[in-house]
Order: structure tokens, then sequence, then C-alpha cells
């Protein structure tokens, strides 16, 4: 085999064409996580928020038969995960972290009971009309651009970053500190729900492991974009990059090892490519109006 | 209520935790019923699984053994500030050198059951230690790289043992090695199911993470880190070993609970041997509110969830995953003891 003709048979036109899609979620739940995590809340829920998304997808096409009506479902779904996070961590002060874990797990109950419960397949369900994908790609570029302009050039973003660096701040300057967190931590889960419709409409059906760690790979895309929306996505395409890759490279060496390409990139990029993030100074603390 | 809130730290925290397993319990009720099935018949069955006999009972305790380990191995990194979400992952590292060390030395009985557990555990432990040097030396988020690398050991171990791989049972379809030796098997304690000794070695690791964590220098100040590091760095404590040890213990723990389920459940190797026992330490450390001692009880509490779940399914009651969803909700409520203490005050003056 020569190296070079497997090397063209590769890095191909299509190959950039599935980089660009496998990017997109990726990019939606860094971007998501971005919002939230600028307002001091971590939600490590989204890998279940995206998979609620995907869930309701499958449940609204097969219902109705619509699937914008599934995108928009999708997206309120996961604006109400979004929300549940929220209201736990703010409202009962719960550990950011441990409250995204019992989504995650929530959800992934909820995915396997859902489905035998309707269709009586665990873990699946029938494939239903699919959207053209492209259009959340395209919605996801457009998205990234305005949110980093709406971050770090208005006086929205501004009051955004002021209440995950210093919320005491913000409070005294008239900032309401809880409503901020929660509009932005449901803007994530509302971005994780359209991340979650992307994964349903590539593969037009709904599968209980469709996100498979997609979730965390955006969190860590946000960590290596260091909490900006633009370095979000460029870290989002290196790992969807990855991701087109590894399904190429499925020909040439063993499946197992490159379905965990993307993983093992992911811990090699987070530990020898980033310098230390600038995390939000107030950043999965609960704030106590004095 | 009032005294009894105020009587003892001890009989607050178990009085929220049985209320939020209710609380759990009354919202799955609630799905059931919506989705139209029998909830007397469901919580029959749950029931009939997990306690109904003698065999049920030793399957709840046959699943129990694995996940006190993995819910003492989440508890130790969270008693230091950190998620060791990856113990999945570790114990499937911590499985698979226990089976090389079953099935390829010889050794006499015991000593060879011993040699392979503790081969399991730290195998266990280095791949725990992976995140945790991470962690220490680049910041590196050890949520983030314990979830990657646990998909990177299940891929692994499942390339070991699929046709073509090194350890693979060529006489076998399936993807698994070879049955490790009878001299390094586990005995079986109640027969037929597959309860074995290392329910044992579970309990013996509850008083040992205990002691480790209430009665030695070093576990303080692993608490300490995870309390507030700043007073850890004031006390001289250094923070990045005890975040490594943190995380190999982690490992270490997770690595047994895989090693266990190859010496006393299965006897060989079987890609997918788990069904989530690593995920279901998360529960359980959260369950147990990171106590060791906690541990017994949550895991019995998911070990009966799982066992009953089997029932459930069976019986057609309902779909069996419905545990899964109770255990969410459990969770819930018990991350949220502000939620349980206004609903009870909520309750108390709707009495009045």
């Amino acid at each position: 085999m020569n190296i070079w003709s497997v090397l063209g048979d590769i890095f191909t036109f299509p190959l950039l064409l599935a980089t660009l899609r496998l990017s997109t979620p990726i990019a939606l739940i860094a971007l998501g996580e971005t919002y939230s995590e600028r307002s001091g809340i971590i939600n490590v829920g989204v890998e279940g928020t995206a998979l609620l998304g995907a869930l309701v997808s499958s449940l609204v096409a097969f219902f109705t038969g619509n699937p914008w009506l599934a995108l928009i479902a999708s997206i309120v779904a996961g604006g109400l995960a979004g929300w549940l996070h929220a209201l736990w961590c703010i409202r009962f002060r719960a550990n950011h972290v441990v409250s995204g874990i019992a989504i995650n797990i929530l959800v992934g109950g909820l995915a396997l009971f859902i489905t035998s419960a309707v269709w009586g397949w665990r873990g699946t369900s029938p494939s239903s009309t699919p959207l053209n994908n492209w259009v959340i790609v395209g919605a996801m570029f457009v998205l990234v651009l305005l949110s980093q302009i709406f971050i770090f050039h208005t006086r929205w973003g501004l009051r955004l970053r002021v209440v995950g660096e210093k919320p005491e701040a913000a409070d005294t300057a008239g900032i309401n500190v809880h409503r901020t967190r929660y509009v932005y931590t449901i803007v994530n889960g509302m971005l994780c729900g359209l991340a979650g419709a992307f994964f349903f409409n590539n593969v037009t059906r709904f599968t209980s492991g469709m996100v498979g760690g997609r979730g965390f790979i955006g969190i860590a895309a946000m960590v290596v974009g260091n909490y900006s929306p633009i370095g979000g996505l460029g870290a989002a395409i290196l790992f969807g990059f990855i991701d087109a890759l590894q399904m190429r490279l499925q020909t040439y060496i063993p499946s197992q090892f490159s379905i965990m390409l993307p993983y093992l990139i992911t811990v090699l990029v987070l530990a020898f490519l980033i310098k230390r993030a600038q995390v939000p100074a107030a950043l999965g603390k609960h704030y106590v109006k004095q | 209520m009032r005294t009894f809130v105020k009587s003892s730290t001890f009989l607050r925290e178990t009085g929220i935790t049985v209320l939020s397993i209710i609380l759990a319990f009354g919202i799955g009720c609630i799905i059931l019923w919506a989705a139209g099935y029998s909830i007397p018949a469901v919580f029959a069955n749950l029931w009939k699984g997990a306690f109904g006999n003698k065999i049920a009972i030793g399957n709840t305790l046959t699943k129990a053994t694995p996940i006190i380990l993995t819910s003492l191995s989440f508890l130790i990194a969270f008693r230091c500030g950190l998620f060791n979400i990856g113990a999945e992952g570790q114990m499937y590292i911590g499985a698979i050198v226990t089976a090389v060390v079953g099935t390829h030395l010889r050794l006499p009985s015991v000593l060879h059951a011993i040699i392979a557990l503790i081969a399991g555990g730290l195998a266990g432990a280095l791949w725990g230690w992976i995140p945790g040097f991470l962690k220490a030396k680049r910041g590196v988020n050890e949520f983030v790289s314990t979830m990657m690398l646990s998909y990177v050991a299940i891929g692994l171990t499942d390339y070991l043992v699929a046709p073509r791989g090194p350890l693979h049972d060529v006489e076998a379809y399936a993807n698994q090695t070879i049955a490790v030796a009878a001299t390094a098997r586990f005995a079986r304690i109640l027969k037929p199911t597959q309860l074995s000794w290392a329910i044992v070695v579970a309990g013996i690791a509850v008083l040992l993470v205990w002691y480790f964590l209430f009665r030695t220098p070093s576990g303080y100040e692993l608490r300490i880190v995870g309390q507030s590091p700043t007073a850890a760095e004031y006390g001289g404590v250094r923070i990045k070993r005890k975040l490594i040890l943190a995380l190999s213990l982690a490992g270490l723990l997770a690595g047994l609970a895989g090693a266990g389920e190859i010496l006393g459940t299965h006897f060989r190797f079987v890609d997918g041997f788990s069904p989530g026992y690593g995920w279901d330490g998360i529960a359980g450390g959260l369950i147990a509110r990171a106590h060791p001692v906690g541990t017994i009880f949550s895991a019995l509490l998911i070990g009966a969830l799982r066992a009953g779940a089997l029932q459930v399914q069976r019986s057609h009651a309902a779909p069996g995953d419905i545990a899964t969803v109770l255990q969410a909700l459990v969770i819930f409520f018990i991350i949220a003891p502000t939620l349980v203490r206004m609903l009870i005050r909520w309750r108390r003056r709707s009495t009045q």
C-alpha cells in the first residue's frame, strides 16, 4: 500500500465537508458552555441536554412528521433542562458539577425508558424525515459570530462577564446576578438542544449512544478556545476534523483505535496545547446577596 | 421536626437522604403513571427481583459489590475536591489486567486470587494516576480527562479481546478472554447466585477508606484540600501530590471493582461485562453523602434497583430503565437539601 495513495484516499473534499458537519454540535455545545460559564455556572449536563434534544427531535418528528417542529421542540427541551440546572445551582445551591451529572444520568435513563415505552426498542427510534443538516451548520456559524460580538462588544455582554467575574460588583451596579445566570444557563441548554437536533438529523433516527461524549468534548473545546465563541469554534473544528478522520481511518486500523482517537486527542490537546485558561473568577460559586 | 433537625448532624443527614429517596420514588410513580404503566405491578416486581427470595437477595448483593467499590472511588476523589467520572474505564483496565494474571500465571490458589486482585487494583490506579498527573502538572480538567480516558480504556480492552486481538479466546465468538484458572477464582458464597468473596473485599475496602480518610494524616490533608485549598496551602499541604494521590486511589478502588467482577462473577474478561457500575459509583458516592460507610447502603439501594429492574423488565410491568431514572431523581433531591428542607417546612405550615 503506497502511503501517498492512502493519504490521498483519506484527505479528500468529502473529509472537509464531514469536518464542517461534525464540528457543528461540538461548536454549539462549546458556545453554550461559554455563555453559562461566563456567567458563573458550570454545566456538565450538556452531554445529557444534547441527548435530550435528540430524543425530543425523534419523538416530535415521529408524531408530527414535521422536522422543523422537531427542531424547535429540541431547543425548547434543551432550554428546560438548562432551567432545571439553573434552578438547582442557584435556588437550591447544589454543586454545579453534581447537578450536571444528575442531568446526564436522568436523560440517559429516560432515553432508554421512553424509547422502550413508545417504540418497544430499547434505546432506538424508527427513522423519520430529517431536516437538511446544513441549516444547523449555517446557523452555528452565524450564532458563533454574533455571540463573539455580543459577549465582547455590547453592554449586555459586559454585564454577562461581570456577573461571572465579580458578582458583588455586578449587584452593586444594579445587575440582577441570579436572573443573568438563569438566562444564560437556559441559553446554554437551548444551544445544546440544537446540537441534539443535529445529532438526530445526522442519522435520521435516535440512538441512546449518539452523543457519545461529544458534550464533554464540547466543554473541552470551550476550555481550549479560552471562553470565547470564536476560539471555541476553532477548537471544535479541530475535534470535528479528528472525528471525521477517524471514520475514514477505520479502513486502515482496527475500529476500536479509530473510535478512541477523538477522546485521546482531546486529552492530549488539553494537556499540551493550551496555556492555563482564563477561568471566570466566580465560576461554580454560589452568590448570596448581602 | 425541629428537634429532629437539631438533634444531630448524622440524624439530619440520614433523614434528608431517606426523604430524598421517598420523593424520588414519588416522582418515579408519576412518570410510570403518565406512561400508562401499573405502579403496583412495577413496585411488586421491583421488590420481588431485589429481595423476593434467597436468589433475589444474592443478585442484589452481587450487583452491590462492584458498586460499593466504584462509589468509594468517586467519593475519595470527591473528598479531595475532584470529580472522578472515569471509574468505568478504570474498572475495565483493572479487569483486563486481572484476567491476564488470572489466565497466564500458575500459582497456588488463594495466593493467585490475591495477586490477580492486587494487579487489577494497581492497573486501575495507574489509569487514575494519568488524569491526576495531568491535573497537577498541566491543570487539565479531571472531569473531562477521566471521562475521555474511560472511552479510551473501553476501546483498548475491546481491541485486546476482539478477534485478531492478542487476548481473544479463539474458541469463542464473543469478545472475551479464556477463563481464569481455578486457583484464581473467588469462592461463591450463596449458590446458585454469583455472590462471591468479592463482597468481603468491598467490605474491607470500606473500612480501609474510612480509616484512611478519618484516621490518618494523609487522609486528613486530602480532605482539607477538598474543603479549602487555601487553608491547605497555608497549612503546608503539598496540594498537587494530594490531587495525584486522590485520583490514583480512586483508580485503585475502581480497578478492584473490575478485578472482583472477573474473579468472582464472570471468571473471564468479557467485553461489556459492566452494565455501568462505574457510573453507578457516582450516584452511590453522592447518595452516601461521600461517607465511606454510607456506600454500603447506597450500593445496596442501587444494586437492589438493578436486580429489581431486571425482574420489572422480565415481567413486562414497565421498561427496567425506570430504575436509572429513579437513581437520577434520588441524586437530584440528595444534592438539594435546601429543597427538601423547604418541602418539609411547607408541609408543616400547611398542616398547622
